[in-house]
């Protein structure tokens, strides 16, 4: 007999795989997903939600590279970017632009728990850890 | 002239009477007293001399054996003296050989407590020299960390201030290359 919280877990991943479709997290099955809950009630639905909202957002983050920038970056880059982790991934990835004056110049880009920097900021971090 | 002297003198001797009977002395009285003299003997030595003789001799045999049993104990005392001066000799033997191992583990010990003492002097100093080394690196370390930060903080303060838009598109252009060569 597994413990309320593995059930959980393994409920929410039940939940979170009949929320993909064609590999993707697909919107309508989210929204299916939800109101069966809701109809439903299992027990512990709460803490299933918040298993499942984790999963999803992490499916969400992995599919999104989240692009930091402080000043003007081309739409073109923005693009080219998001080809390119496509590519490394491959998996569909979209980007999205959000501006961090920190930065001081450059970009910094998370894909789920992967980040890639180049940024001034990052590269003045990376030579004072050196010191 | 002397001869008719000597013989006057013989007559007028054997004219007189004899010892005995001058003294009154006759046989048979001599006999019953050689015989009363006999039997007291007899009594005497029966219930006197014999049983005085036999004392005698067991007081002569019983003072013969304690003179042999003196002896005996003197030699025997004799023996355990030799025996006891002989055990002194030997526990003084004994006793110079034991005070000679104290003496001598005394001396290891105060050896090795000084080899020991001095071991643990030096593994302090040691130590301690460690510790200061290490707390010398590592105020360096600090120091380097303090400085590495202040120059970090106020490169980007500076940069904050000094770089342009331009700068920062072109910049962010190039980031933008690097990116899409990961």
């Amino acid at each position: 007999m597994a413990s309320p919280q593995k059930q959980v877990q393994q409920l929410a991943r039940q939940f979170f795989r009949l929320s993909l479709e064609n590999g993707g997290l697909s919107p309508a099955r989210v929204v299916g997903v939800l109101e069966y809950i809701e109809k439903h009630r299992p027990a512990h639905s709460l803490a299933i939600l918040r298993a499942y909202h984790r999963l999803v957002a992490a499916e969400i983050a992995r599919g999104r590279a989240v692009v930091e920038h402080a000043g003007v970056v081309p739409p073109a880059g923005l693009t080219a970017i998001a080809a390119a982790m496509t590519n490394k991934y491959r998996r569909p990835i979209a980007s999205v632009a959000r501006c961090n004056d920190a930065l001081l110049a450059g970009l910094r880009v998370r894909v789920g728990d992967d980040v890639y920097e180049s940024s001034v900021a990052g590269q003045l971090a990376a030579l004072g850890a050196a010191v | 002239m002397t001869l008719p002297l000597l013989l006057a003198a013989a007559v007028d001797h054997a004219a007189q009477p004899s010892i005995a009977e001058k003294f009154g002395l006759e046989l048979k009285y001599i006999i019953m007293q050689v015989i009363s003299f006999l039997i007291v003997l007899g009594v005497l030595y029966k219930f006197g001399i014999k049983p005085v003789t036999a004392t005698m001799e067991e007081r002569n045999r019983k003072i013969a054996e304690g003179i042999k049993h003196a002896e005996e104990m003197q030699a025997k005392l004799a023996a355990a003296q030799e025996e006891s001066a002989s055990l002194v000799r030997k526990a003084n033997t004994e006793a110079s050989r034991i005070v000679d191992d104290a003496r001598k583990l005394a001396k290891e010990h105060l050896d090795r407590q000084t080899q020991e003492a001095a071991a643990k002097a030096n593994d302090l100093l040691t130590k301690a020299q460690q510790a200061i080394e290490l707390e010398h690196k590592k105020m360096l370390a600090d120091a380097r960390t303090e400085v590495a930060r202040l120059v970090v903080l106020t490169t980007e303060r500076v940069l904050a201030k000094k770089l342009t838009e331009a700068d920062r598109a072109a910049y962010n252009d190039a980031a933008s290359r690097e990116l899409t060569n990961v």
